[in-house]
């Protein structure tokens, strides 16, 4: 169920209709039974319902037992018992071919004669979210954050709440359980504020993102026709097309969760605009990093390991070397991690793993000697000019570390690689025609989606839009609602060439 | 130990750590005071603050300090 098909429009309208129409304390009943046929829907089998009873019944009853014995070692055994069913489950059901690919490449080096079969694993739409999600229930109990949840349907809600099963984001057990289960009133101000975000995740997807996709697609399905500047704007067009999609995909989670009163993480706050990778992963896929950082990085930062390999570098490298490795190897450890995250590849652990690891390394070691050049060719680093230079710079990092995110392999990233620095010739469609499908409006169109992009980014740092357009009075509100509606069906993708269910994250 | 006698110890330990001999922490201080308070440097902030008074924080407690005032809190209440 794509966020933009009809069905989950539909879909959607019944939920909130029959949610606000239940009686209060039932209204969390309404939201389990939509949850479970939108986990279900797509995908219903005996194997599908075992894989989601595993991952819930590991939850709530070793939540239960780790609550009840905490940090005895009954209680730490229960912990580890509960993690380790629910990663066993995911590494299972999406890293299996990770582990056989590999398994095949030590065959190859050491000349083997044996491969292995890459397999296909049915599994769940939302598996990377939900385990993840509970993976950090169980730690917060084991923390002593949070009490186990004693209702086991209670426990399955929010599990499998339905809006974040497709893109995210990540939610917290104690940030989210009294929204998900005290039953809310139908606010006129929060469906007005919820229904423009959803325009707006619509105008994202379906005129911009799905406008660029149509290039993006063209040009890398056909390399061998395209070469140079083609393959480049490629690169850079994908950028877009995956921020538009996977920001517009968070847009309308989180509007039809504002109009039911849910509140949820924000994942993206203006990233496009930032001056340094390490800004730029504080502002994109933000739930994602806070989990890492609080479950994985600062547990394996205050490790035991890392505290004496701190002081024993402090000793060996001066303090401020020193402090400075057990840091990069958490780094390099959580990089590789939120790589095999993006799924069981090793483009997405070059792309979105390793590449950005190095980014934030030489960006770390690097800023001192960046400082002094400043500071001796008197750069304004203020400026506009410079600022732009920034983001123009993270962009371009960001895109490159994305042709290993988008490529088929690792080889065909390389061969993109290549194909960029070639000359600038093709026998495939020209750019014009590839934009325009042949009109000069369409063409007009696309280069103003590009900007769109960028101003909607600069607008939502600037405040929040919706709530300056909620403002204003009634004709002026709905006049731009209508207006936004009427964006949508004229200008948006649809059709052979456009698949609404195609979202970049939904893989994951 | 007095609150006094904690900051003083506090400002030792935030001095050494972000090597900057002007930090004058109080209850209110937080990441947004401090330049170079970001998320890798936290984790070694509260190492050298353990170190310093000889207790630990838990890790619920390190992701969830908001300012200075609310480590003096858990600081007092463990020594």
């Amino acid at each position: 169920m794509g966020l933009t098909s009809i069905i989950f429009a539909l879909f959607s309208i019944i939920v909130i209709v029959i949610y606000f129409i239940t009686p209060k304390r039932f209204k969390w009943m309404v939201l389990l039974i939509s949850s479970i046929f939108f986990l279900f829907y797509d995908n219903f089998s005996l194997y599908t319902i075992i894989q989601a009873l595993v991952v819930l019944l590991s939850s709530y009853i070793f939540g239960l037992l780790i609550d009840k014995y905490k940090t005895t070692k009954k209680g730490n055994l229960f912990f580890l018992l509960g993690i380790g069913i629910i990663l066993c489950l995911l590494l299972y059901l999406k890293y299996t071919n990770l582990f056989l690919t590999t398994l095949n490449h030590f065959c190859n080096l050491f000349n083997i004669n044996y491969t292995f079969n890459l397999v296909y694993r049915n599994s769940l739409i939302g598996i990377s979210y939900y385990s993840l999600i509970m993976i950090s229930y169980l730690v917060d109990i084991k923390r002593g954050t949070c009490k186990a949840q004693k209702n086991i349907f209670k426990c399955m809600l929010f599990m499998s709440y339905f809006p974040i099963l497709n893109s995210g984001p990540f939610i917290r057990y104690n940030d989210t359980k009294n929204d998900l289960y005290e039953g809310h009133k139908f606010n006129y101000y929060s469906f007005c504020s919820g229904l423009l975000r959803i325009c707006f995740g619509f105008v994202k997807i379906m005129v911009i993102s799905q406008r660029f996709a149509v290039i993006v697609d063209t040009i890398y399905g056909n390399l061998s026709s395209y070469s140079g500047i083609y393959i480049l704007i490629a690169v850079l067009l994908f950028t877009l097309q995956l921020y538009s999609n996977f920001s517009g995909s968070i847009d309308i989670i989180m509007g039809i969760s504002e109009i039911i009163g849910i509140k949820l993480p924000e994942n993206f706050t203006s990233p496009l605009l930032s001056k340094t990778i390490t800004e730029f992963w504080r502002n994109w896929h933000i739930t994602l990093g806070a989990w890492l950082k609080d479950y994985i990085f600062y547990p394996l930062l205050k490790s035991n390991f890392m505290q004496s390999l701190n002081v024993r570098c402090k000793k060996i490298f001066g303090k401020k070397i020193g402090k400075k490795i057990p840091l990069y190897l958490s780094m390099f450890i959580m990089w590789i991690l939120i790589g095999i995250w993006h799924g069981g590849a090793y483009t997405f652990i070059i792309g979105t793993g390793l590449l950005q690891f190095i980014y934030i390394f030489l960006e770390d070691i690097l800023q001192p000697v960046a400082l002094k050049i400043n500071n001796k060719l008197k750069i304004n680093t203020n400026s506009f000019i410079y600022r732009l230079y920034q983001n123009i710079r993270t962009y371009l990092l960001f895109s490159f570390s994305m042709i290993f995110f988008r490529a088929s392999s690792v080889s065909n990233a390389i061969q993109i690689i290549k194909s960029i620095f070639k000359n600038h010739v093709t026998t495939g469609n020209k750019l014009f025609d590839l934009a325009s499908k042949g009109g000069m409006l369409e063409f007009l169109i696309f280069i103003i989606a590009i900007f769109l992009v960028f101003i909607i980014e600069v607008l939502e740092k600037k405040g929040n839009v919706r709530e300056k357009i909620l403002k204003q009075n009634i004709v002026v509100r709905w006049f731009i609602i209508y207006a936004i509606l009427f964006l949508i069906i004229i200008f948006g993708c649809y059709g052979p060439g456009y698949d609404p269910a195609t979202f970049i994250y939904r893989q994951f | 130990m007095e609150n006094k006698e904690i900051y003083e110890r506090l400002n030792n330990v935030f001095r050494d750590v972000f090597d900057d001999e002007s930090i004058t922490v109080n209850e209110n201080t937080t990441s947004d005071d401090i330049e170079d308070w970001d998320s890798l440097e936290h984790i070694n902030l509260v190492v050298a603050v353990e170190q310093e008074f000889g207790m630990k924080f838990n890790m619920n407690e390190v992701t969830t300090m908001k300012n200075v005032g609310e480590m003096v809190d858990i600081i007092k209440s463990r020594i």
